[in-house]
């Protein structure tokens, strides 16, 4: 794997409270990776550091061989969380002076442009003043300016929120191009259905500490177990009587079976009992939007159970 | 620095392509102009009606001075009506008609120092100032009738000045000198003073719009998106850079409208006192009064969410510049005196105070000035410094106006 930005044990510190407490990873070339986390983890600190918009109290981050105030980045592109554009500037003059900021040819960066708007049916807008842009066309053209330099590495803080679906997906498709074409893709995003569609690997983290990190089958396979969701009409009591099952929910013919660690399904499905009302069934591990609950909501019922 | 050139070529385009920025930079000339017409037009009304309402003037006099008065009336455009008179003073007991007076003059008023003036109940409010112009001719006719030498009228004669300050000690003859020398052109001065204080004025108030455009990219929240092109320091100044320029081209316009009405309506020689070496000295003072401030404003710009908003300590700050004008009438009517003296060395009042006391004062008190540039360069480095601290944590607190205590521990990080 080819990397292009490692940290290594960041740390920093708001008054007595610690934002992050050492937390290291890498970012490869071509990939995208998810950087998890509840709000208030430290997923925007992080990524502030990596920006040098903020500057941590210890701990380094590499960029290209480089690192500190040495880091390229004019090779880097950022759509910050809360992020907004000058209101009263035409879109073409404002991408223009992002792509200025950025050392980019401006006339490439004129074609490009109008590529882009074309591309999120914004044709024809580049004269439009931002301040007369729907929230949506204005992330486009924000996400537009983050991409038009054509960065090595592109750092998107919720990139979907207040995106309506087709717009979540020209996003999606792009920022897979992009990728596809050797981009490193640092993405943090709580839409977990839309990580788990896109991502290659994930950093979960929770009160400035790594929790999770790997690829996402591994995180899958080493903090999920697998869950076995049950229609039918069944008392509890014979519910109980199937083995293996650690934790039960059950609600108007619903059962939410969680299965054991090391159960194999097809061996576990032959065990149970005959009398099963069965309408439907499902087995499948648990998702990556439920171990984030779990991380977010402290109760670490996954890696109990997961043993990690 | 590249990347401050880039912010501050888009904050002069930004402003330029701005329309409010536009009708402002040719509006302020415009009013000037209206204002300078709407007083001529006034002041020949007034012209109008003292032509209609000139006093006439009969004088009865013994002793040769009635050519004397007719030349003072003509020098001093009095507006005089002048007639000889032979009406003895025993038969006016009034005057009836309207705007007249009438003057007897002969060697016993003039022993006793006491002129019969008989003015209608109807007159120039100014007539009783206007005879003041007829003491010295009469003194002199009086020294001239009681033998003495030329020499010893001339001594007589000469105007006793009061000299406060640097000028003491010098002889009679040199203050005669110097203020001959003044006299004659006082613009040599006044026009580079001017001149600077517009620039002054002009650029320090443009820079205010810095505040502004320090909240706006809070406000817009695109802050973080600059940010991750450059350092915060390049941002500021970039800001500062560019609406220094955007000053200037606001003078620049301004001078371009101004300077050739102002020498085609005045006989003011505008150009031949403009372009000397003492100009270059007050623009710098103008040009660091400039960099002082916007540091300031950019710095506290920073602090706020938006303009509107400003609390307490935000609105202070923006009233500084103004801090000059208050104490403007002490300083001009007083350039060497305390006020102006203590104003020399107070950061938010020395570039004001010291334009005009340079302006206003016959020979520079070169140590309070090189004391007093010092004061606005150290100025300038210590809120650089300062405003470079607030605005590197400032400009990314989004949402709210930042506490003079958050403003304080941001310093001491």
């Amino acid at each position: 794997m080819n990397t292009l930005l490692t940290v290594e044990n960041l740390k920093k510190s708001f008054k007595d409270k610690e934002a992050l407490k050492g937390i290291s990873f890498e970012v490869y070339r071509g990939e995208i990776m998810a950087i998890l986390g509840p709000n208030g983890a430290g997923k925007s600190t992080t990524i502030r550091n990596i920006m040098g918009i903020m500057y941590p109290d210890s701990g380094e981050i590499h960029f290209h061989q480089q690192t500190g105030e040495g880091i390229p980045k004019s090779k880097i592109g950022y759509l910050p969380e809360e992020r907004g554009l000058y209101k009263d500037v035409k879109i073409m003059d404002i991408l223009l002076y992002l792509a200025d900021l950025k050392d980019y040819p401006l006339n490439k960066a004129k074609e490009r442009i109008l590529m882009y708007l074309k591309k999120f049916d914004l044709e024809g807008k580049e004269n439009t003043s931002v301040e007369e842009l729907s929230k949506g066309m204005s992330q486009k053209v924000q996400f537009i300016g983050s991409i038009l330099h054509e960065p090595e590495l592109l750092i998107l803080d919720e990139p979907f929120s207040g995106l309506d679906p087709v717009s979540q997906e020209i996003f999606k498709e792009e920022i897979a191009s992009l990728a596809a074409n050797g981009t490193a893709i640092l993405l943090s995003s709580h839409q977990m259905n839309l990580v788990e569609q896109m991502c290659d690997r994930v950093f979960m983290m929770q009160h400035g500490e790594k929790v999770i990190y790997g690829t996402l089958d591994d995180v899958k396979k080493q903090y999920a177990n697998f869950k076995c969701i049950l229609h039918g009409e069944n008392p509890p009591a014979l519910l109980e009587k199937i083995p293996e099952v650690d934790r039960m929910e059950h609600h108007r013919g619903r059962s939410v079976l969680h299965l054991s660690k090391g159960v194999i399904p097809h061996q576990w499905l032959k065990q149970l009992p005959n009398e099963l009302d069965v309408q439907e069934l499902h087995i499948n591990r648990i998702s990556l939007h439920e171990i984030f609950i779990d991380i977010a909501t402290d109760k670490h019922l996954v890696s109990q159970e997961g043993g990690s | 620095m590249q990347n401050s050139m880039k912010v501050a070529k888009w904050e002069l385009k930004r402003n330029l392509k701005n329309k409010t920025f536009v009708i402002g930079l040719f509006i302020t000339p415009a009013i000037f102009i209206l204002f300078f017409f709407l007083g001529t037009l006034f002041s020949d009304s007034d012209d109008n009606t003292d032509t209609a309402e000139n006093m006439t003037v009969y004088v009865n006099e013994d002793i040769g001075i009635f050519e004397d008065i007719e030349a003072i009336n003509q020098e001093q455009d009095l507006g005089w009506n002048l007639q000889t008179t032979d009406r003895p003073q025993s038969e006016i007991t009034e005057v009836d008609e309207p705007y007249t007076a009438y003057l007897f003059i002969n060697e016993q008023s003039l022993e006793e120092n006491r002129i019969a003036t008989y003015t209608s109940e109807e007159a120039d409010p100014l007539f009783p100032g206007q005879l003041q112009a007829l003491t010295v001719p009469l003194q002199l006719i009086k020294a001239e009738a009681s033998g003495l030498s030329q020499q010893e009228i001339n001594q007589l004669m000469e105007p006793i000045s009061f000299v406060e300050g640097t000028n003491q000690g010098e002889s009679p003859s040199n203050i005669e000198e110097n203020s001959l020398f003044d006299l004659e052109n006082p613009w040599e001065t006044i026009i580079p003073g001017v001149f600077a204080g517009i620039i002054m004025l002009s650029i320090t108030f443009t820079g205010m719009a810095i505040f502004q455009s320090a909240s706006q990219e809070k406000k817009d929240k695109i802050a973080e998106i600059i940010l991750s092109s450059l350092t915060p320091s390049e941002l500021m100044q970039g800001k500062i850079i560019g609406y220094f320029m955007l000053g200037l081209i606001q003078v620049a316009v301004f001078i371009a409208i101004l300077l050739p009405f102002t020498i085609w309506q005045t006989d003011i020689p505008i150009l031949e006192n403009l372009f000397v070496p003492r100009t270059i000295f007050f623009v710098l003072i103008a040009l660091l009064s400039y960099l002082m401030f916007a540091s300031i404003f950019v710095g506290v710009g920073a602090t706020m969410s938006d303009v509107a908003s400003a609390g307490n300590m935000q609105g202070l700050v923006m009233m500084l510049p103004f801090l000059q004008f208050v104490i403007i009438g002490p300083v001009i009517s007083n350039p060497d005196g305390i006020v102006a003296t203590v104003g020399t060395y107070i950061p938010f009042t020395a570039p004001l105070t010291l334009l005009i006391r340079l302006t206003l004062l016959d020979s520079w008190p070169w140590i309070e000035i090189i004391i007093s540039v010092a004061v606005i360069v150290l100025s300038i480095y210590v809120f650089m410094k300062l405003a470079g601290k607030i605005f590197k944590v400032g400009i990314l607190l989004y949402g709210k106006n930042a506490t003079p205590k958050e403003i304080w521990k941001w310093i001491r990080m």
